[in-house]
């Protein structure tokens, strides 16, 4: 599988960013994402994204802000190859998304564990059959799903909640649950579009920190929210959309412009 | 490969029985359809089988008059067998046309012994060599004094093409146009059911399940209904194998007793078939206007 430095299909970090602010060493990093020049305007004319650049290396953490209807959740889809840009590229490890072939589409999307607002979880199957279900439709082998499973249901921490249903579960541990789901494959990349968006403050903070330690275990994060108190708290790197375009692309920032 | 074969057919299983009325009620249609299918093909078999004998046996059966002496019985004998195309005449007398219809017939045995006199009338079985000269041999036969009349076989065997041809074409039309209802409901319960599983179908794309995964199980639910109707269909064809069998031999006399058993072999497995085939052609149909996309 091909790796992508920053400097090849991107473009440079300079232009992107403003002076002072995140150093990145384009040669020697690893990029999980790039995306190049990305327009995206929908079958009914409307624009969602307007030349959007940017690049994620690998180990990043970073929180997409903007007001509603500014194009994080079109971002998204573009990563997932829901949809294909207009215009511009996107490449994910490597490969240009818009190039794939419809039946390697599946493949890819294993690299990516992505989380919603609403948790998309089966309610008649228990949490350990929900995260066993992302395993058995991609064809595991039987006797390696039940240790994967258990395995991401220890970093979760529902191992005491394995054979309850949803709804049995407290809306942080549903979110857990598909957390767990999204991890099961190993993604390079979890993507998690307002994940705070249906839970209280206390139980967010929880989620948060659920990602942050996925982070520290090597996974790559995006994650679009709204949640401007937990942005601002962690201090990561933050890129604001506005109208579809990006407006601010700052590391161990607030999710306001602070200057 | 052994868990997506075992998968699909778990979930199809499943998705059957989650919307088991829709389910049971395209079963129900895929019956009808193979039972019709059945039906007109065991008739149909007979009557080819009847046609069949009937043209190779071709055989003139001239009625000889009761008046008709001994002599003049030989004479046309000896006449019948100096034609080119006659290889064999044999003559039944009244008394043997009797003990035949009796053995052939013994309900009927008091009904004849009843009558005062053998109303059967003798007759000259004359085998031909080539079942087209009929008419020649029919012909000569109807012009002698001592011939009652001759039995027309063309006229049995004209009827029976026209019954045959015209079960054929309708039967035909009826099956396609069941099979066309059959191949709707069956596109609609596969269509239920993908609405059922469609927020399974989401995380299945969301993890990157490959299409095989999201479609086959659909494949395999088509295949249930066509396979269980199939089932049934043969379920009840083994249950009605007796008055099958009784109507075949009844109405179909010439029917050789063997033949009713590859027969039955022979619809059983055109109907499973038959019934696999709908089941599966509807489901695919089902996949790839709901769910391909
Ligand atoms: N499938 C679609 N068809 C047409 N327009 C769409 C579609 N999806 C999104 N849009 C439009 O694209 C723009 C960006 O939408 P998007 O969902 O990316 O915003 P967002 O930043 O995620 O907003 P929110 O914070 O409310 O989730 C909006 O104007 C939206 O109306
Ligand atoms: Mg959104």
């Amino acid at each position: 599988m091909a790796m992508v430095s920053a400097a090849t299909p991107g473009p440079k970090p300079s232009q992107t960013r403003r002076p002072g602010e995140r150093p990145h060493d384009a040669v020697s990093t690893r990029v999980v994402l790039a995306m190049q020049g990305v327009t995206k305007s929908y079958p009914n004319g409307r624009v969602a994204l307007r030349g959007v650049d940017l690049i994620v290396p690998e180990g990043d953490f970073v929180f997409l802000v903007g007001p509603s209807g500014a194009g994080k959740s079109t971002v998204i889809k573009l990563l997932i190859r829901d949809e294909v840009p207009t215009k511009g590229v996107v490449l994910l490890d490597g490969r240009d998304l818009a190039r794939l072939k419809r039946r390697d589409v599946p493949r890819i999307r294993r690299k990516i564990g992505i989380v919603f607002q609403d948790f998309k979880l089966l309610p008649n199957k228990t949490v350990r059959d929900n995260v066993a279900f992302a395993l058995e439709v991609t064809g595991a082998r039987r006797r390696d799903i039940d240790p994967a499973v258990d395995r991401v249901l220890q970093v979760v921490g529902l191992t005491g909640q394995a054979n309850q249903l949803p709804g049995q579960l407290s809306g942080g541990e549903q979110q857990r649950t598909a957390i767990a789901r999204a991890l099961v494959h190993n993604p390079r990349l979890f993507i998690a579009d307002e994940p705070t968006g249906n839970l209280d403050p206390l139980i967010s903070w929880e989620i948060i920190q659920l990602l942050l330690r996925i982070n520290d275990l090597g996974v790559t994060v995006l994650m679009a929210t709204h949640n401007a108190e937990v942005v601002t708290a962690v201090r990561k790197r933050v890129v604001a959309l506005e109208n579809g375009r990006i407006v601010r692309d700052q590391t161990g920032a607030a999710y306001h412009r602070e200057d | 490969m052994i868990s997506f074969v075992a998968f699909s057919l778990r979930r199809a299983w499943q998705g059957f029985w989650r919307n088991g009325l829709m389910s049971l009620a395209a079963t129900a249609t895929v019956v009808l359809m193979l039972a019709l299918l059945a039906g007109l093909i065991i008739l149909l078999t007979g009557l080819d089988a009847t046609l069949d004998y009937v043209q190779q046996e071709v055989q003139v059966v001239a009625y000889v008059k009761d008046s008709a002496t001994a002599q003049d019985i030989s004479g046309l004998e000896a006449s019948l067998q100096r034609m080119p195309q006659v290889t064999q005449v044999n003559f039944v007398s009244k008394d043997q046309a009797y003990r035949d219809f009796l053995a052939r017939h013994p309900d009927e045995a008091d009904v004849i012994e009843s009558l005062p006199t053998n109303p059967l009338p003798a007759s000259l079985q004359i085998n031909l060599r080539d079942p087209n000269d009929y008419l020649d041999v029919a012909g000569y036969l109807n012009g002698q004094p001592a011939v009652d009349r001759v039995m027309n076989i063309q006229q049995t065997v004209d009827q029976l093409v026209t019954v045959i041809g015209i079960l054929r074409i309708g039967g035909t039309v009826i099956l396609i146009v069941v099979g066309l209802i059959v191949l709707f409901t069956i596109v609609n319960t596969i269509r239920l059911a993908v609405v059922a599983r469609a927020d399974e179908i989401e995380i299945m794309r969301l993890v990157g399940a490959s299409d095989a995964f999201i479609r086959w199980p659909f494949i395999f639910e088509g295949a249930f209904v066509g396979l269980l109707g199939a089932a049934i269909t043969i379920g009840l064809l083994f249950l009605g194998q007796g008055p099958i069998t009784s109507f075949l031999s009844d109405y179909f006399k010439v029917l050789p007793v063997e033949a009713s058993a590859t027969v039955g072999q022979n619809v059983a497995l055109i109907v499973l078939g038959a019934g696999a085939g709908i089941g599966v052609l509807g489901s695919y149909l089902s996949v790839r206007s709901y769910l391909i996309r």
